[in-house]
C-alpha cells in the first residue's frame, strides 16, 4: 500500500463509522521537508565487523598479501572505483550505490581503540570514550535534550534486542525495547470484557501518573517504564493495523525488524530513532562464509527496506546508519579469522544522502600496533547525524563540538 | 557499612526479616516457609540454607530422567527443563541459586558450544563447587570442555595464539578492567597454548604449548595456565572482583567501597571458600541494612520461580522455561561472554507487558501451572508477595468492583499485585 492508498484506506475507515485512530492526523501533516519528520535508524553490527572484507581496498598489494587465505580476488568485489569495492555478498547495497542513496564513511574510530568487545561497543554507545561511566548513551542524552518535542510519544524503539542499546539509555527519556509487536500487548485472558476495562486501567495506576515523583530510584524507574509500556502498546495495536509491504522482504531475521520498522514509520507512530542489531561478527575462525552469510543479511534486509520506503514514497525522510564496535586486524590469524582491530567504515543509506565514498581508505602500511588507524572520529559522524539530519544540537550530548562529515544533501 | 553480624536477638526477628533473606537466598518463600524462619531465628535458618539436605530418592530419580532425556537427544531445551526442576523442587534452592551466579560469571552459551552434554557438564562442574572453593572451580573452568570450545581453545597454538580465554579470565572471572595490561593478556594466552579439546575431552597438546618464559603482573617464569590461574587469584583485585559480584547479587546494585573492602577481606580469609563467606554476608548488617531491602530488581528466574515458591505451585517446566527466557533470562545461552547484565537492563517496557502478560497466566490458566497456595485475603496476598508497605488499592479495588466469583475476583487482583512494581524488586 503506498501512501495515498494509505490515507484513502483511512479516508474509508472513517466513511464505515470506525473511529479514526489519532495517528491519522500526523500523517497528513508529514512533510518530507520538515525536519521535525525525519527518521533515524541505526543498525548495530555487533561483534566488530570486519571492515576490510566490508569495503576492500582491492587494489592494495599490502591487503593481498596480509590475508593469503581471506583476501578477495580483484575481479571478485564489486567495484566503487580504482581503489575499493564491496564484498560480494553485498550486491543490494553496490545497487543503492549506483542509485545514488548509500553513502560509505571510511576510516571512522576514536584515539586508543580499546579491543574489548563491550568496552568498545560502551564507547560506541556513550560517545564517550574517556569515561568509565556508562550511565546514558549518545541517542539517550539526545531524547532527553528535546523531551518536550516527544512528550507522550514513543520517541524511540530498540527492536529484536535482547536488552535496551546502551545508546538509547536516558535518565528521563523510556525507550520501549521489543522483540516483535506481538509480544508488545498486554493481555487478560479469558475474563469478562467489563473486568478487561477495569483490569487495565487499574493496571495502568499502578505505573502512578508519571509526574509526581522525579527520583531515580529503581522503582520510580519501574513505575516510568510500566506506564510507558500500556501506553505505547495501546498505540501500537492501533497503527499496525492498516499496513502491508510494498515490496517482499527477504526471510532473515534482520529484514523481519526492518519491516517493522517500515510499517511503524508508515504507521506514523512518531518514532523518530529505530535501533536494530546483526550480531555474529566476531569472526576469530573460519570467517569466510559466516562472514558472507552476514553481509547478505545486511545488503538483503536494507535493500527491501529502501524499497519498500520508495514505494511509500517515505525514503526522504528515513537515514539508516550502520556501525560496529570495532574493525578487525590488518592480518589474518592462524584460524583463518580475524582478530579485533580498530577502526572501520560506516555506511548510510538515504534518498537524502549525498551519494558517494568520504575519507580515503585507511593506509595499510602505516599502520598503530597492527591495527589500521582512523581518520574521521566516530562522534563527527554522531554530530552530523544530530545537528544536520535530526536538528538536535550534537554539542551537549557529545560534550563538545565535532566537525560535520558532508554526506548529507539537506 | 562493614559485615559486623547482624544481632537479631537485640534488632529484632520479623515475618518481614525473614521473608526479604528467604527471597535474596532461595528466589522466594511460601507462607509456611517464612513461618518457619521467623520461628527458627537467623542462625538456624542460616544453617539450613547453607547444609543442605541430601537429595531424597524420588527427587533424583525425577532428576537423573530429565538429565538422560537432556544426553540422549543433545537438546538443550530438556537441559533447561532439568535445572529448572533442580530449582524449584530441590532441596537446595541457594545451592541452585550459586549455580546460575557461577553461570552468569563463567557465562557460556550453548549457541557456541552446540552441545547439551557439554554444557551439563560444566552445570556439574559448577554444582560440585557452587557453595565451595572458586580456586578449583576456576580451574575446572580452565579445563572445561564447554568453555574451551566457547573460548576458541583449539586455536590457541603456539605460533598463533588466540587471547579469547586469557583476555576473558582476567576481564570477567578474575580481575575485571583496569587490573591488567594487553601486554599481560598475551603472555598468558601463551601460557595456555596448547589447552585443547580432543575427542570431547580436555587434551594437554604438548606440541602446541608455549613452554618459554612469560612475564605476568610483573612477575616471570615458564607459566603454564594454572600459574596463571594462581597469579590470578593472587591479585588484590580478585577476592575484589568476586565481592563486588556477591554483593550485586545478593545485597545492593551500588555497593558502597567500604562493603566491598570488607567482603573482599572476608574472602581472602577464607581462601574463596563461599559457603563461610556466605554466611557471614547473609548474616551481616549489611545484609539487613535499609539501603539493602528492596533494592534489587528481580532476574526473570527470581520473578518467575519466586511466584512459584510463594503461591506453592507446581509448574509446568516446559513452558516455565519458555517464559523465563522471553524475559530475557535464557538458560545457558546468556547473550554475550558478559553474560545477563542485569539491573535495570531486565527492565524493559515490553519485559514489564511479559511478566504482566505471565501472571495473567498464572493466575487464569495452567499455562505455567497451578497455584496451590489457598486463596487468602487481598491484604494477606501482598504481604506475603510484597513483605513491604505499598499501596496495594488497584488490586483491592479490582476484587471489590470485578463481577464473577470470589476466587476469579482474588485471582483478578493477584494478577494486578504481581503486575506492581513493588513486587518487580526484592
Amino acid at each position: 500500500m503506498n501512501r495515498r492508498h494509505f490515507l484513502q484506506h483511512s479516508a474509508s475507515l472513517v466513511a464505515i463509522g470506525a473511529t479514526a485512530p489519532a495517528f491519522l492526523s500526523r500523517a497528513v501533516a508529514a512533510d518530507k521537508n520538515d525536519p521535525g519528520q525525519r527518521i533515524l535508524v541505526i543498525v548495530q553490527l555487533a561483534g566488530g565487523n570486519d571492515g576490510l572484507n566490508t569495503v576492500i581496498p582491492w587494489a592494495d598489494d599490502a591487503y593481498h598479501a596480509a590475508r593469503p587465505s581471506l583476501a578477495f580476488k580483484r575481479d571478485t568485489v564489486l567495484k566503487i572505483n580504482d581503489h575499493i569495492g564491496l564484498h560480494p555478498g553485498l550486491a543490494g547495497m553496490k545497487a543503492l550505490y549506483d542509485e545514488s542513496a548509500l553513502s560509505i564513511i571510511q576510516g571512522v574510530g576514536y584515539p586508543q581503540p580499546n579491543r574489548s568487545h563491550f568496552r568498545s561497543m560502551d564507547i560506541w554507545n556513550t560517545a564517550q570514550p574517556e569515561s568509565e561511566i556508562t550511565g546514558d548513551g549518545w541517542l539517550g542524552r539526545a531524547l532527553d535534550s528535546s523531551a518536550a518535542r516527544f512528550a507522550g510519544k514513543v520517541p524511540a524503539l530498540a527492536l529484536g534486542m535482547e536488552n535496551l542499546p546502551l545508546a538509547l539509555v536516558a535518565p528521563r527519556t523510556n525507550v520501549p525495547s521489543i522483540r516483535s509487536l506481538d509480544d508488545y500487548q498486554l493481555r487478560f485472558g479469558d475474563v469478562p470484557a467489563s473486568d478487561h476495562q477495569l483490569r487495565q486501567s487499574l493496571a495502568r495506576k499502578l505505573a502512578g501518573d508519571g509526574k509526581a515523583d522525579t527520583s531515580k530510584d529503581d522503582l520510580n524507574f519501574i513505575r516510568k517504564t510500566l506506564g510507558t509500556a500500556i501506553d505505547s502498546a495501546a498505540r501500537l495495536k492501533e497503527v499496525a493495523a492498516s499496513y502491508e509491504p510494498a515490496s517482499p522482504y527477504p526471510q532473515t531475521q534482520l529484514a523481519a525488524n526492518l519491516k517493522t520498522v517500515a510499517q511503524l514509520i508508515a504507521g506514523e507512530l512518531g518514532t523518530r530513532i529505530f535501533f536494530v542489531s546483526l550480531g555474529g561478527f566476531d569472526t576469530h575462525s573460519r570467517q569466510a562464509g559466516s562472514h558472507a552469510a552476514l553481509l547478505a543479511e545486511l545488503s538483503g534486509a536494507v535493500a527491501a527496506f529502501f524499497k519498500d520506503l520508495r514505494a511509500h514514497k517515505l525514503a526522504d525522510r528515513v537515514l539508516l546508519a550502520t556501525y560496529s564496535e570495532f574493525g578487525r586486524r590488518l592480518k589474518e590469524n592462524g584460524s583463518l579469522g580475524t582478530d579485533h582491530g580498530a577502526g572501520s567504515q560506516m555506511f548510510v543509506v538515504s534518498g537524502a544522502t549525498k551519494a558517494g565514498v568520504f575519507g580515503d581508505h585507511p593506509s595499510l602500511t602505516d599502520l598503530d600496533d597492527g591495527d589500521l588507524k582512523h581518520a574521521t572520529d566516530f562522534r563527527s559522524v554522531y554530530a552530523t547525524l544530530l545537528d544536520r539530519w535530526l536538528r538536535i544540537p550534537s554539542e551537549p550530548v557529545l560534550g563538545g563540538k565535532f566537525a560535520p562529515v558532508e554526506f548529507l544533501a539537506v | 557499612m562493614n559485615l559486623a553480624p547482624y544481632d537479631s536477638h537485640q534488632q529484632g526477628w520479623t515475618r518481614r526479616d525473614a521473608a526479604h533473606l528467604l527471597w535474596r537466598t532461595q528466589c522466594g518463600a511460601s507462607e509456611t516457609e517464612i513461618t518457619r524462619a521467623t520461628g527458627d531465628g537467623l542462625e538456624k535458618t542460616l544453617d539450613r540454607l547453607l547444609t543442605p539436605p541430601e537429595e531424597d530418592a524420588a527427587f533424583a530419580e525425577a532428576a537423573a530422567l530429565l538429565r538422560q532425556t537432556a544426553s540422549d537427544s543433545d537438546n538443550i531445551e530438556p537441559l533447561k527443563t532439568w535445572w529448572l526442576y533442580r530449582m524449584t523442587a530441590g532441596p537446595s534452592p541457594l545451592k541452585e541459586k550459586m549455580c546460575l551466579f557461577w553461570h552468569n560469571l563463567f557465562a557460556t552459551s550453548n549457541v557456541k558450544v552446540r552441545s547439551a552434554r557439554h554444557m551439563g557438564a560444566q552445570n556439574d562442574l559448577i554444582r560440585t563447587h557452587a557453595l565451595g572453593d572458586f580456586k578449583a572451580l576456576l580451574a575446572g573452568m580452565a579445563r572445561d570442555v564447554a568453555m574451551l570450545i566457547w573460548l576458541d581453545g583449539n586455536a590457541n597454538r603456539l605460533r598463533s595464539p588466540n587471547e579469547n580465554f586469557a583476555r576473558e579470565v582476567m576481564e570477567l572471572f578474575t580481575l575485571g578492567v583496569g587490573n591488567y595490561t594487553e601486554a599481560d593478556i598475551k603472555e598468558a594466552a601463551r601460557a595456555f597454548t596448547g589447552w585443547h579439546v580432543r575427542n570431547d575431552q580436555f587434551w594437554f597438546n604438548r606440541l602446541q604449548h608455549d613452554a618459554g618464559t612469560k612475564g605476568i603482573f610483573s612477575e616471570s617464569g615458564n607459566f603454564d595456565g594454572d600459574d596463571v590461574l594462581r597469579l590470578c587469584l593472587k591479585h588484590e583485585a580478585c577476592p575484589r572482583f568476586i565481592a563486588m559480584r556477591l554483593l550485586k547479587e545478593f545485597v545492593m546494585p551500588h555497593p558502597d567501597e567500604s562493603a566491598i573492602a570488607a567482603l573482599a577481606r572476608c574472602i581472602r580469609a577464607h581462601d574463596f571458600q563461599m559457603a563461610p563467606v556466605l554466611r557471614e554476608l547473609f548474616g551481616s548488617q549489611l545484609f539487613f541494612s535499609a539501603s539493602a531491602r528492596h533494592s534489587l530488581i528481580k532476574s526473570p528466574v527470581q520473578f518467575v520461580l519466586g511466584t512459584y515458591r510463594a503461591l506453592d505451585v507446581r509448574p509446568n517446566l516446559k513452558t516455565t522455561a519458555q517464559i523465563i527466557a522471553g524475559l530475557g533470562q535464557d538458560l545457558f545461552q546468556p547473550p554475550t561472554v558478559k553474560g545477563w547484565e542485569g539491573g535495570r537492563l531486565w527492565i524493559t517496557s515490553a519485559t514489564l507487558l511479559q511478566r504482566a502478560n505471565f501472571a495473567a497466566s498464572l493466575t487464569n490458566s495452567d499455562t505455567y501451572g497451578k497455584i496451590g497456595a489457598p486463596l487468602i485475603s487481598i491484604e494477606q496476598q501482598a504481604e506475603l508477595l510484597l513483605a513491604r508497605d505499598a499501596d496495594t488499592s488497584p488490586a483491592a479495588t479490582y476484587f471489590d468492583k470485578a463481577s464473577g466469583s470470589r476466587d476469579d475476583r482474588v485471582r483478578g487482583a493477584l494478577h494486578l499485585i504481581l503486575t506492581m512494581p513493588e513486587f518487580q524488586t526484592t
